[in-house]
């Protein structure tokens, strides 16, 4: 589960719709979760990510890992 | 070429600087030119897709085609050349969205702007809400958000996530700036809308009056296009009235920001539902050509236990506070339970409160921990004397004469689930326990009404059940048509929102310019480089982050009268000088470098300057060890590190941040100025004859030499 704050690592592409051609260039990219689902801790919702010098985006999950 | 020119930024400046300039005179040339700069600013910002380079090409050929005049044979001939000229350097740009000259990247945000899903210039307009310009701060913020007020006030503040202040000690509170600008220049009337361009005579139609839906209403109008939006509320602002209460904003905020787009001339069409009370056909006939639909998420998900709807005090929460805010305020219950740990369900409890509920209950399937819902508001609602009740699964609404009289729940126990980290309720069989309650209340998240657009069956939905788009442009499968906001992307923010529709509103006038849609978001625009705000190290390090003042407790249980009470004139002045203008500091760390490698000085300890493992950074100590040489200064790229002489003292900055100041020696024999006495020792040191020369004299490398060649000149033997 991610919470605001965390950092994370987008360490893969992700298979789900969300996820557009665009963010191929996002793999490998860190940044920190601004606003993960705030409803229902929703692991299939798409939550909002903050890349360093790439923008905020929504992202699905299953692309994402945290890192220290 | 120099490897510090870039053919794709000369382009842009030089296209820029003609139309600046006025010398395009010919309306159409100046259409064409402007769209050419448009692409031309793309593929600088890498969004370009591959119909850029064709598109440019094209319009390049037919202002050379065309003319009229001179003027716009010229502008179309030098984009033409350039392109040609460099079509690989071109292609680089598009294909790999690198500069190898580093001219466009040196433009680009801060992390503070990049994170702004709206793309605020943030260090702009903190800088000049820290010099008092709060008129123009707000100037600065509607380029890009023309909500500074709202935002100010409900803002999920990612820039605050990336402020790399945070990475020393507290992020800057950005936030609390902007609310504090905004209510001085919005409430004293010293901030005024901007001009709009001249009539385009095209018709926009806007389906929701919300943050993303009123958004691109505002950059529609400014860009000369005829907007209406439909609404089927009786008032402006979207889930901003119905869904946030009036404790964390106000009514007046939203109404004061609406009004300002509609003296633009934008039509509000209040109390009018999407294809019930019109439909697309209809707008089709009034003349609109394009639509954009920022409907929101408003449909509440259910429960789906027994009970739930049998009896009327099951309230939904998004049922609960929009009543509340159209002015019903009915007391739902004494004891009311609240289900869920968001946002909403938090919202929903503290309006209860507030309505002189005795308790109120929020009745959540994990722990504390895991609500989702934002620290501040779990803190501020449990102040307010809202109860918790953890690992609570709903099972039953129970009652009898068709009222409520409790809810049957189950204990529930956190269980990792095999292959995942992450932990599930998971009801424990037998814990059965009831839960006095006369009302309840389901906040368990939010959905795109999907009924008002069931006749428009080209848009493709998202199994997320949002309407699928292309969110680099936010182009539905639809043609002419758009959609933004919660539509798009599920109960979102409201600042998402609001980047959504000033997104959707720049490919609405690239629809009707007929040029491609980019392939990529919109990176951020820096909005100007504001001086710096001169800062002494020791007072940038010890300047805290200032706390809100709130409400007291008392007055916040019975009233929806604002929590967070704004920061007065001395703190958010105060705190805007703690930004560290990451919009000139690039955190290359050039400086760092080369005072520690070649220098061997060292004396920079800037461990923000790394985003992954920052260490302690104090600029006090810079003092300790600096000689004041000006290799970092000659080192940084953009002028973020600086060195000068101010009276009798050289002085060294960081965006502003006095690092160290030293008094200045002279020469002895010319008056010039030599640099402060650490400087000269360890310059001596290095230049050993010329220090013996100079004895203990204090005399300047030009005069050193003079004498030396002197001394040579009088040891050599003369010819015969």
């Amino acid at each position: 589960m991610f919470r605001r704050g965390d950092k994370i690592e987008i360490f893969k592409p992700s298979t789900d719709e969300g996820w557009q051609d665009y963010m191929d260039e996002f793999i490998g990219l860190h940044g920190i979760v601004t606003d993960p689902d705030t409803a229902i801790n929703d692991p299939d919702a798409l939550i909002e990510v903050s890349l360093v010098d790439k923008g905020t985006h929504r992202l699905p999950q299953d692309c994402l890992r945290k890192i220290d | 070429m120099s490897n510090l020119t870039c053919p794709v930024n000369n382009s842009v400046i030089k296209l820029k600087e003609m139309l600046d300039s006025s010398l395009i005179k010919d309306p159409k040339c100046r259409r064409i030119s402007e769209e050419l700069l448009e692409l031309l600013e793309d593929i600088a910002w890498g969004r370009a897709g591959k119909d850029h380079i064709p598109a440019i090409e094209s319009l390049a050929k037919e202002l050379i085609a065309g003319g009229p005049d001179d003027v716009c044979v010229d502008v179309g001939a030098q984009v033409q050349e350039a392109l040609s000229g460099h079509l690989e350097v071109f292609v680089s740009h598009v294909e790999t969205h690198n500069c190898s000259s580093g001219a466009c990247i040196k433009l680009a945000p801060a992390p503070c702007q990049m994170a702004c899903p709206a793309g605020i210039d943030v260090p702009s307009y903190v800088t000049l809400i820290g010099m008092g310009h709060d008129a123009e701060a707000i100037e600065i913020i509607r380029k890009d958000n023309p909500f500074p007020w709202v935002c100010g006030l409900v803002c999920t503040r990612p820039c605050e996530f990336m402020c790399v202040r945070g990475r020393i000690d507290k992020p800057v509170s950005i936030k609390f700036l902007k609310a504090f600008a905004a209510e001085r220049a919005l409430s004293q009337g010293r901030y005024r809308n901007p001009d709009k361009m001249p009539d385009k005579n095209k018709k926009v139609a806007i389906i929701g009056a919300g943050p993303a839906g009123m958004s691109a209403a505002y950059y529609l109008a400014l860009m000369g296009y005829t907007v209406s939006i439909i609404e089927s509320l009786p008032m402006a602002g979207g889930m901003m009235m119905v869904g946030i209460p009036r404790y964390r904003l106000p009514r007046e905020v939203i109404d004061r920001e609406a009004a300002m787009i509609r003296e633009l001339g934008v039509e509000f069409r209040f109390n009018t539902a999407f294809g019930k009370d019109i439909t697309i056909d209809q707008l089709k006939k009034e003349g609109f050509e394009a639509f954009l639909f920022a409907i929101g998420a408003h449909k509440a998900f259910a429960l789906g236990i027994p009970g739930e709807k049998k009896y009327p005090q099951v309230i939904k929460s998004i049922d609960l506070l929009r009543n509340v805010a159209l002015g019903d305020r009915q007391v739902p219950g004494k004891k009311v339970i609240v289900i869920g740990g968001g946002n909403v369900a938090l919202d929903a409890a503290r309006t209860c409160i507030r309505l002189g509920c005795e308790e109120v209950t929020i009745a959540y399937r994990r722990t504390h921990s895991e609500m989702p819902a934002d620290i501040e508001e779990v803190e501020q609602a449990e102040e307010e004397g809202i109860l918790m009740s953890f690992l609570t699964v709903p099972v039953e609404v129970v009652g009898e004469n068709g009222k409520i009289t409790a809810l049957h729940c189950l204990r529930a126990e956190l269980i990792a689930r095999e292959g995942s980290n992450r932990k599930y309720p998971v009801p424990v069989d037998g814990s059965d326990f009831f839960m006095e309650a006369d009302a309840i209340i389901p906040a368990i998240g939010q959905a795109v009404d999907q009924q008002c657009l069931e006749n428009l069956s080209e848009i493709k939905w998202t199994r997320r059940s949002t309407i699928h788009v292309n969110r680099a442009c936010m182009e539905t499968t639809m043609k002419g048509v758009f959609s933004a906001g919660d539509s798009v992307l599920g109960p979102a923010t409201v600042v998402e929102a609001i980047g959504g529709g000033k997104k959707a509103a720049d490919a609405i006038d690239r629809y009707f310019s007929g040029i491609p849609q980019p392939k990529l978001p919109p990176v951020p625009v820096r909005r100007g480089r504001i001086d710096f705000i001169d800062v002494p190290a020791s007072t940038k390090m010890n300047l805290k982050k200032p706390d809100m003042p709130l409400l007291n407790f008392n007055r916040r249980r019975i009233t929806f009268q604002q929590v967070e009470l704004g920061y007065s004139e001395n703190v958010a002045r105060e705190e805007a000088r703690r930004c560290l203008r990451c919009d000139i500091c690039r955190r290359c760390g050039a400086c760092v470098e080369v005072c520690r490698d070649k220098m061997g000085i060292n004396a920079l300890n800037l461990g923000y300057l790394d985003f992954d493992k920052p260490f302690q950074t104090d600029f006090r100590d810079t003092a300790d060890r600096c000689i004041v040489c000006g290799a970092c200064a000659e080192n940084c790229p953009n002028d973020a590190m600086q060195i000068k002489d101010v009276g009798d003292e050289r002085i060294l900055s960081i965006c502003g941040t006095t690092l160290n100041r030293l008094k200045l020696e002279y020469c002895d024999i010319c008056g010039e100025a030599l640099g402060p006495a650490k400087y000269h020792d360890y310059i001596s040191k290095r230049l050993n004859t010329l220090a013996k020369i100079a004895d203990d004299r204090t005399i300047c490398v030009a005069c050193s030499r003079k004498m030396a060649a002197k001394q040579h000149n009088e040891e050599i033997i003369p010819l015969r």
